[in-house]
């Protein structure tokens, strides 16, 4: 599972949204009066994962 | 026998993860108190002596009641490991974030949305006089809660001019010997009242500017007005019936602060034109340490002319007033400590 790094935090709304917010006093006060609380990250993806496509080859010259 | 002296403490700074579970050792700290009493066991017994048909008004048999835990006082100088203990465990609303040093943002729980309802995290409260085979004291109370807190700001040199008090109760539930071996004494990050950075009342900086020499006090606090938490299967301990819930009741913040008098004193008009405002009071010891408290809208209710050892002053009693956006009041607490109320 993705940990929550330093400056953003993982907050859930009491309807269940989990969005990434900035932890800053600022930022969270409004949301935790509202009722959202800290989660932990979402855990990764486990689907298919696009790739970018492989950089072409560069000839030596 | 023992001396008070040799009595050691120690509490849970994460959670419990219910009432009546209790916090592993690893997440107990150990710390000083300056209150000197042990926390008080008192098991309450009662008698048959209202009772008639005995032939008599005289009692004849006792009856176990309930435990009847009185409040107990952590006592302390104020530093960012128990400023963050108390006002998470107080407050119930914690966001942690950081890799250390780590930030706790902390606000009142509201019961619509709190996910314990009306009850704020519980923790584990150890006391031991000479653990081990011949003990004088081992206990391990469980399901203990902050009821209140007093910060307390002063002009005084020291550690003295920055004290934070924690009045905890406790559901009666025990276990003795605790099992429990307390780490060493922890050394926090106090402060003093030279460390304040930032103290703003409603538009007033009382740091800086032409009223940076009026501040002389400041006494804030919280009060959870806990209700009784006797209830049908609510538990027993030796018999005796136990709480098995804490839930706030009315909650009471109050501010109030001492300044002096001097020419342009803008209290008074600040009260008598009902002016609200933030108020900000920070105090920095360090990167990794500091306590804010920032009240998201004051005003003023009572300004009382006096004088604080000879000098002029005004007393100042805030109303906390609460913003719909922003609520009452945001606790920014940094300190090195992670896992508190986790």
């Amino acid at each position: 599972m993705k940990e929550n790094v330093m400056d953003w935090v993982f907050m859930q709304s009491p309807q269940g949204e989990v969005r990434e917010v900035e932890a800053t006093t600022e930022a969270l006060t409004p949301l935790m009066v509202a009722g959202w609380h800290q989660v932990p990250a979402p855990a990764a993806s486990t689907g298919p994962v696009a790739q970018k496509p492989a950089a072409p080859a560069v000839e030596e010259k | 026998m023992a001396n008070i002296n040799e009595l050691m403490e120690g509490w849970g700074f994460g959670k419990q993860t219910a009432i009546g579970t209790a916090n592993a050792g690893t997440a107990i700290w150990r710390h000083t108190n300056l209150n000197t009493k042990p926390w008080a066991k008192v098991p309450v017994n009662e008698d048959d002596r209202a009772e008639i048909g005995k032939g008599h008004e005289f009692p004849t048999q006792l009856f176990r009641s309930h435990y009847n835990m009185p409040p107990f006082e952590l006592s302390k100088y104020a530093s960012s490991e128990f400023l963050a203990w108390a006002m998470c465990f107080s407050l119930g609303n914690v966001t942690l974030t950081g890799s250390g040093p780590y930030t706790y943002v902390i606000v009142p729980a509201l019961g619509a949305t709190n996910a314990t309802g009306l009850e704020l995290p519980y923790f584990s409260f150890v006391q031991q006089i000479r653990p081990g085979g011949s003990a004088v004291l081992d206990e391990m109370l469980v399901g203990c809660a902050v009821k209140s807190w007093k910060l307390s700001i002063k002009n005084s040199p020291g550690r003295a001019s920055a004290m934070c008090s924690v009045e905890c109760v406790t559901t009666g539930q025990y276990t003795s010997p605790s099992a429990i071996t307390l780490p060493a004494v922890s050394t926090p990050h106090e402060f003093n009242a030279g460390m304040i950075t930032a103290l703003t009342f409603n538009g007033i900086n009382y740091l800086s500017g032409g009223s940076a020499k009026q501040f002389v006090s400041m006494d804030a606090s919280w009060e959870n007005n806990f209700r009784p938490g006797f209830f049908p299967g609510s538990g027993s301990q030796d018999g005796y019936q136990i709480q098995g819930r804490f839930e706030w009741g009315d909650r009471a913040f109050a501010v109030q602060f001492v300044v002096r008098v001097q020419t342009g004193s803008t209290e008074y008009a600040t009260l008598i034109n009902l002016t609200t405002g933030t108020a900000t009071f920070t105090v920095t010891r360090d990167a990794n340490n500091s306590f804010s408290m920032l009240i998201q809208k004051m005003g003023f209710s009572v300004a009382e002319l006096g004088n604080t050892d000879g000098i002029v002053t005004l007393q100042i009693t805030g109303v906390q007033l609460y913003d719909a956006t922003n609520g009452l009041v945001t606790m920014t607490i940094i300190t090195p400590i992670t896992g508190i109320c986790q």
